[in-house]
């Protein structure tokens, strides 16, 4: 199995329900708390496993915004474990989510230079670096409701942005998803061979304007004959 | 230990091996109950699914049976745990500390005994003198069929909630021109539409299911237009993109419908089925009647008949009504169709796309190329139903004709001046094209189609109104026909505090709540003893001109020195907000996972197009401080005054508490607050008498009833039998007859002939009245330049600057929240990028945006999603320091700020007028929106926002001191370093 | 990358103390200059052991949760940083062999002598050049990237050891023109592998963009927003930037005081043991600038996603 999620760039409208779901799941989740610096001060910030940024493309009045969810991407080849000195990175053979056991982190922050995702944040209160999980603490949890055994931010999307499903298999929903609409991964010549993928905008097929009506109805109006409509 | 050899065991063939370091050890669920409720983190009233574990909230989450949501959650919901735990929440009763001038801070604790009992005495002296006294306004509730009726039972007619500062004018434009509206009284069909237009929408109350619905159609392969100065949230994902000037939506619109009519691309049937455009207009320019529709003798507009060539009563049955003609009534008076007055209107070359272009900052080419794409899909892609369905006239029909093209609209249209009307240039689109309420239309959400305008008159009775101790025959608001129906006294003077329903603002059918201070305070039209504002901050984001409305709430009557000019204020809110530090009484109000409440169809329900929906909310936690539900203090209030309709014939309280007034009040026999599981056994819906296990049983079915529409009951509800036969059953309509379409709004006409001396009954004195009536209020649909426009010179002030709410946070009460603020902790002024270099301008630079009203600095960013005469920003981000439990350096205090002080509550002054309100002339919406400014770069060393404020003080039971580190965690088991 | 103190140090002090106990060995298996005392080996290789200790307890400063320090030894097979620690761990037991045979002086052991010598010095070559690798593994930064960068820290790491080897060669019983000529050679190499460094990461090379990053390949593509109004962990580890006429004064700063200067006052033939003193301080204000500026110059891709056009 290859776990991971489908980012559909054409239907994001960057309202951030994933990030807060996230949080608030994994606020509780099995590397919990996600702690929270200067809450209600200056400059609040905190740990966060999801962030979502927008972007502009082109220039106006040609331009296109776009919502860019990230998290964890789950690499095949995961630089963030290799490099990790302590063994606390690391990628799960059965599903390929990629975890940090919180007992082992030396907090060195040395994985997350080697995420160019920037999926990895430390929580400066345990001295340890968290990230995604896929919400393995909901995927795996048999006493759940066989619907809601997704990652939290999939859950929530009201947009259904976000596909959650297995990569490996050539029939899944999200396999099929990135072949048909041509899923990408992000800096690809980086070859981290990213789980996640991003579905790219669709293309409005274009609308037919020919032969609509007959012009000069103003000409016509004077002495109209009206069509005959029961009432 | 047992969860976890469970899990194992039950995972052991799905997971053959968990790596040796393996950490996931799922949660322990034995401490947990799960229990569904209503979200209100914001309008749209989800329903959520929310796990506790030990009196703390675990997780939030969608509930997936619920028609609102159908599973999904929005940040703000999720967000709701840091709600919550908001440091902000009122702890206790609070009164303005003797000796302390208001607006100080200076607060003493009270028992809940000492603050009912002052305001049971003060409410009772003014109920027995002049129930006109008591204003009450409310904010964001959701319950405005308790507080109308409250306020009704009290006797004021000085009641709304807030919108008219929010989208009255689509609320009124829909309901005096289709019957139902954008804003909550309809949604698109996303499974059939397949043209989908979005006017001036950034996020609304249908937060969840617009978000839900666009993906749905953009799946489809529908096409999704947005109409909007700014390209962000919604308009993001839109396949175009339209950046209109602001203000300018209705000139389009009616570009469009010049486009349409030009071509002939119109649906015939439907104009002449299911709308007044056959009707008959009475063509006698400067006459008594002109403008009215020709009438028989028992009041039935006529129509001509084709067939019989003769004038027939255009509600019959089996007519051929023309649709275009000139003829002559019996009377001699020369009569035209409705559809040719609306064609020649425009036809006109005024609106003829290459004549709009330039004032509406979109290309002829554009104009013209959207209306023919919307008649290709209306008229070359239609869907057709096997839907067997039987209209009013009892002709049955085997399909359901759909014209897939949806619209929706919101506060880009409503907040201007001429958001009436355009909102009802949306409306005659939709018209023209036979897409309303069809397959992939936009279509009513139950209880709405009403009959046009809804048989709802305010009180207006100044007898009434002014009698002590009495209730109004009606409730306050309402939506007049004619000019007999103002709320005015004999010298046409104003009944009500906001103006609502007078010569100034004759359909204000969400009163004025943003001219309440205003007029308290200048004692115009009289002065008020108590404001009592419940949920609203009218001292900082919710009230236009702040800086000079503090003043106002803090003014001394001259007159009196110990009294202030509103002499008494009650604020009721859970949160500490800005409008909090201003009161005289505070009453601290629970959360919404702390009390029983409704969301019923009497008031704003959360129907969908499918289904008629109700719901609840009910207490899932423990209180751990000394606050109490509003709905409980409202019902103990009218207990304690004996309001008539909660006091039994002896003079005993009638209701124990909100939750048996919600079981056994009936508004009418059978009919109460919740539709779901009435009857003596819960076997009825919709009708019945009441239940007394009614809670229990919403509480069994998660805390929503939903009743779904047969498919013969789904489409054209306006003129479909089965429906409205139930729909009159229910109450949801007076009678089972067709609703039809008003094109032409022959109430608009009869305040126009008032204005223009011409009219048959009562008529304004004052010109500047006259004038208004005459110019705003036309039959049918117009464009004029926004009120503030017309006196400010554009010249000197070249941008056109407005706010929008972020999805974060649309209407929610919570930018205090520790969670959303880390995502939006400080506003900027958004400028187009290109506009921006031109004037030397850069992102981060400090800029003074100055109105006529004043200015203030912020910081700025650029961005290419903005039309280029243009600046925007996140409204409500800016806080007074203090306030919302932050810190007073936070940095929405500091940086943060506020558009509101440029913008007046009343119009620029003009020579020889009395002040009139920066608001739609026709429905009193405020006109936010209106707003131009000028630009000019801060000089070096002049940073952060202005103007400054002073911190607002904690509370009494607050040291003001704040964690700088949060670990919210509800687990238990096996914490984690 | 922000620019961390305590790494700085680190890398500086280990480097110098690994490069010093490489070049103490190779002076004395040559006898560089008639062969430096036995008091003399003893100081410059306790100064090499003070000098890796004191970096790698600094390094250990950096760490959010040291506890876990310890298990930083696990990984070596994958993991340059656990490699670096492994290495520089198993140097320290036959660096202190070789110091006290060194001591013993005994002739019966000189093959042993020798045997240590050349691993504790292997060792060291394998260290510095771990700690290089530490960052030259990284596909995340551009700058970092190259094997020009294990060089360098190899290049460094002997310059300021050489240096140190001077001092304590240069007390008048030893004749100390090799040392001079090594110390020079080494400022000469390394100045040349830095600047070539220089020279390389001026060029912008096939690279990752905001394009590849977001994979908007078609049209400009800005920033709009960033998702968090304040910092996040990412912006404080990975957003410091420095201007650019800011990095190249300070590299003229790193050439000048780092090489040009020191290799002057080695090279004017009267060197005495205060100019030395005054070389060897300025060559680690240069090197520890040029450690700044290494972090300080490094973009690393994450911010693509937070506005940058290219890294």
């Amino acid at each position: 199995m290859r776990l991971g999620l489908v980012i559909d760039l054409d239907v994001c409208v960057g309202c951030h329900a994933c990030a807060i779901a996230c949080k608030e799941w994994n606020a509780s989740g099995t590397t919990a708390p996600l702690t929270d610096y200067q809450p209600y001060g200056a400059k609040p910030s905190g740990v966060w496993f999801n962030r979502i940024r927008s972007y502009e493309v082109g220039e106006y009045p040609h331009n296109k915004t776009i919502n860019f969810p990230m998290s964890c991407m789950h690499c095949e080849d995961a630089d963030c474990v290799t490099v990790c000195p302590t063994g606390a990175s690391y990628k799960r053979a059965e599903d390929g989510i990629v975890l940090v056991d919180q007992t082992k982190c030396m907090g060195c922050n040395y994985c997350s230079w080697a995420c160019p995702y920037g999926a990895r944040e430390l929580d400066r209160e345990s001295g340890t670096m968290k990230k995604c999980t896929l919400c393995i603490d909901r995927i795996y949890d048999t006493f759940m409701p066989v619907e809601e055994r997704q990652p939290a931010c999939v859950l929530t999307c009201p947009a259904h942005a976000r596909m959650f499903g297995d990569m490996d298999d050539a029939n899944s929903a999200v396999s099929v998803v990135i072949r048909e609409r041509g899923g990408y991964q992000l800096m690809p010549e980086l070859g981290y061979n990213p789980t996640n993928h991003y579905l790219p905008v669709r293309k409005a097929t274009p609308i037919s304007t020919e032969n609509l009506g007959r012009m000069g109805f103003k000409d016509r109006l004077k002495g109209i004959v009206n069509k005959v409509v029961k009432r | 230990m047992r969860e976890n050899v469970r899990f194992w065991c039950a995972n052991l063939k799905l997971i053959p091996l968990f790596n040796m370091n393996a950490i996931v050890k799922i949660e322990n669920h034995d401490n947990q109950e799960i229990k569904f409720t209503t979200c209100y983190m914001c309008a749209c009233r989800c329903g959520i699914k929310v796990t506790l574990e030990e009196n703390k909230v675990r997780f939030i989450q969608g509930n997936r049976n619920h028609p609102t949501n159908q599973g999904v959650l929005c940040a703000k919901g999720s967000a709701g745990i840091m709600k919550q735990y908001s440091a902000a929440k009122l702890r206790k009763p609070l009164m303005r500390k003797p000796g302390a001038e208001r607006g100080t801070g200076e607060f003493v604790e009270i028992e809940w005994d000492q603050a009912l009992d002052i305001l049971t005495e003060r409410l009772s002296e003014i109920r027995s003198t002049n129930p006109s006294k008591l204003a009450f306004f409310t904010g964001r509730d959701q319950m405005q069929a308790l507080t109308g009726l409250w306020a009704q039972q009290f006797g004021t007619p000085n009641w709304a909630a807030h919108g008219g500062f929010c989208s009255v004018n689509m609320a009124a434009a829909g309901l005096y021109s289709i019957g139902f509206s954008f804003w909550e009284f309809g949604a698109p069909d996303w499974d059939y539409a397949k043209y989908f237009i979005m006017w001036g929408v950034a996020e609304d109350h249908s937060s969840n299911p617009i978000k839900i619905g666009l993906e749905k159609l953009k799946r489809h392969g529908g096409k999704f237009v947005s109409v909007n100065p700014v390209r962000t949230g919604y308009s993001a994902i839109a396949d175009e993109w339209i950046p209109i000037k602001p203000g300018m939506d209705g000139l389009l619109a009616l570009s469009v419908v010049h486009v349409l009519l030009s071509r002939e691309l119109f649906d015939w049937e439907f104009l002449i089925r299911y709308t007044n455009s056959a009707w008959l207009v009475v063509d006698t320019p400067g006459q008594k009647g002109h403008g009215l529709f020709l009438r028989d003798e028992q009041g039935n507009p006529l129509v001509w008949d084709m067939e019989k060539s003769g004038f027939v009563n255009a509600l019959d049955k089996d007519i051929t009504p023309a649709l275009f003609g000139d003829y002559v009534a019996p009377d001699g008076r020369p009569v035209r169709t409705v559809m040719t007055l609306t064609a020649e209107r425009y036809l006109d070359e005024r609106y003829a796309p290459e004549n709009v272009a330039q004032e509406c900052g979109v290309s002829a080419e554009t104009i013209e190329r959207m209306a023919l794409e919307m008649a290709h899909v209306a008229f070359k892609e239609t869907v057709e139903l096997d839907i067997q369905w039987t209209d009013s006239w009892g002709r049955q029909h085997d399909k359901v004709i759909g014209r897939p093209v949806a619209m929706y609209a919101m506060r880009g249209i409503a907040a201007h001046s001429n958001g009436f009307h355009a909102c009802r240039a949306v409306h005659l689109i939709q018209i023209m094209l036979g897409a309303l309420d069809g397959p992939g239309n936009f279509r009513a959400r139950a209880p709405y189609p009403k009959p046009i305008p809804p048989h709802q008159l305010p009180e207006n009775n100044i007898d009434i109104i002014n009698a002590p101790n009495t209730p109004l025959s009606k409730t306050p608001l309402g939506f007049p026909t004619r000019p007999e129906d103002l709320v005015i006294d004999k010298q046409g003077n104003p009944l009500r505090i906001d103006k609502a329903y007078s010569w100034e603002i004759p359909i204000a059918s969400h009163g004025l709540m943003h001219m309440v201070i205003t007029n308290a305070t200048n004692h115009d039209p009289y002065p008020i003893d108590t404001l009592l504002l419940f949920m609203s901050n009218m001292a900082w984001n919710s009230t236009m001109n702040t800086k000079n409305v503090q003043d106002m709430l803090r003014e001394k009557d001259p007159a009196k020195p110990d009294q202030h000019k509103i002499p008494f204020l009650v604020v009721v809110d859970a949160f500490h907000s800005e409008m909090v530090n201003f009161a005289d009484l505070v009453l601290p109000d629970t959360t919404y996972l702390e009390r029983h409440d409704t969301i019923s169809l009497l008031d704003r329900p959360i129907s969908e197009p499918d289904a008629a929906a109700d719901a609840i909310r009910y207490p899932l936690l423990k209180l751990d401080r000394d606050v109490r539900p509003w709905q409980e203090v409202m019902v103990e209030l009218a207990g304690r005054l004996k309001f008539p309709a909660f006091t039994n014939a002896d003079g005993t309280r009638k209701f124990k508490d909100y939750p048996d007034f919600i079981v056994n009040y009936e508004r009418a026999p059978g009919i109460g607050f919740l539709a779901g599981w009435r009857g003596k056994n819960g076997e009825k819906s919709l009708k019945g008498e009441p239940n007394p296990k009614q809670w229990e049983k919403y509480i069994e079915n998660e805390s929503f009833f939903a009743h779904h529409w047969p498919d013969s009951q789904k489409y054209n509800r306006f003129a479909n039998k089965e429906y409205l036969d139930i729909a009159a059953d229910v109450g949801f309509v007076g009678k089972s007859e067709p609703i039809t379409m008003q094109i032409y709004s022959e109430p608009l006409q009869k305040f126009r002939l008032a204005g223009q001396g011409l009219y048959d009954g009562p008529q304004p004195n004052n010109p500047v009245d006259r004038e208004r009536l005459a110019k705003y209020f036309d039959p049918l649909p117009m464009w004029y330049k926004p009120l503030e426009q017309e006196r400010v010179d554009g010249e000197e002030y070249p941008f056109f600057a407005l706010t929008q709410r972020p999805m974060l946070m649309y209407h929610s009460w919570d930018s205090q929240n520790v969670w959303l603020r880390q995502i939006l902790a400080q506003n900027y002024m958004y400028m187009n990028r290109g506009q921006a270099t031109r004037m030397g301008l850069k992102d981060f630079d400090w800029i003074w945006v100055e109105s006529h009203n004043g200015k203030i600095r912020c910081q700025m960013r650029t961005m290419e999603g903005t039309q280029e005469n243009t600046v925007w920003t996140w409204n409500a981000i800016g806080k007074q320091g203090g306030a919302w439990g932050l810190k007073p350096e936070a940095s929405e205090a500091k940086s943060g700020f506020l558009l509101n002080h440029l913008i007046s509550e009343l119009l620029p002054a003009k020579k020889g007028e009395r002040r009139i309100t920066n608001s739609d002339p026709v429905t009193g919406q405020a006109a936010w929106f209106d707003l131009r400014v000028k630009i000019t770069k801060a000089a070096e060393g002049e940073v952060g926002s202005w103007p400054e404020f002073p911190a607002i003080k904690p509370l009494p039971w607050d040291d003001g001191e704040r964690p700088d580190v949060l670990r919210y965690s509800t687990r238990t088991d096996d914490k984690q370093p | 990358m922000h620019p961390a103190f305590s790494v700085i140090f680190f890398t500086v002090s280990s480097g110098a103390g690994f490069g010093l106990f490489a070049l103490l060995v190779l002076a004395d298996f040559l006898g560089l200059g008639g062969g430096l005392s036995i008091d003399q080996k003893l100081t410059a290789g306790g100064l090499a052991l003070f000098l890796v200790a004191a970096g790698l307890s600094s390094s250990v400063f950096h760490l959010a949760n040291p506890k876990n320090a310890w298990r930083a030894f696990s990984r070596y097979r994958t993991s340059w940083l656990s490699r670096e620690g492994v290495f520089a761990v198993m140097f320290y037991p036959f660096a202190i062999a070789y110091l006290g045979l060194t001591w013993l002086d005994m002739s019966q052991l000189t093959m042993l002598k020798v045997v240590v010598g050349v691993m504790a010095a292997a060792l060291s070559w394998v260290t510095i050049f771990s700690t290089g690798m530490i960052y030259a593994c990284l596909k995340t930064i551009r700058q970092w990237n190259s094997p020009l960068v294990p060089a360098n820290y190899l290049a460094l790491g002997h310059f300021l050891g050489g240096l140190l080897l001077l001092l304590i060669a240069n007390n008048g019983s030893v004749e100390i023109g090799g040392y001079v000529a090594i110390s020079i050679g080494l400022s000469v190499m390394a100045a040349m592998l830095k600047a070539i460094y220089y020279f390389w990461i001026n060029k912008p090379g096939a690279t990752s963009t905001i394009n590849t990053a977001t994979g908007f390949t078609r049209g400009t593509v800005r920033l709009l927003d960033t998702g968090h109004t304040h910092g996040t962990f990412l912006t404080e580890e990975f957003g410091f930037q420095i201007a650019r006429q800011y990095a190249v004064m300070l590299k003229v700063f790193v050439m000048v005081v780092g090489f040009v200067v020191p290799v002057l006052m080695l090279a004017t033939g009267q060197t005495t043991q205060a100019d030395i003193y005054v070389a060897i301080a300025l060559a680690s204000i240069g090197i520890v600038a040029e450690r700044w500026l290494f972090f300080a110059e490094a973009r690393h891709v994450v911010n693509l996603y937070h506005g940058a056009q290219r890294t």
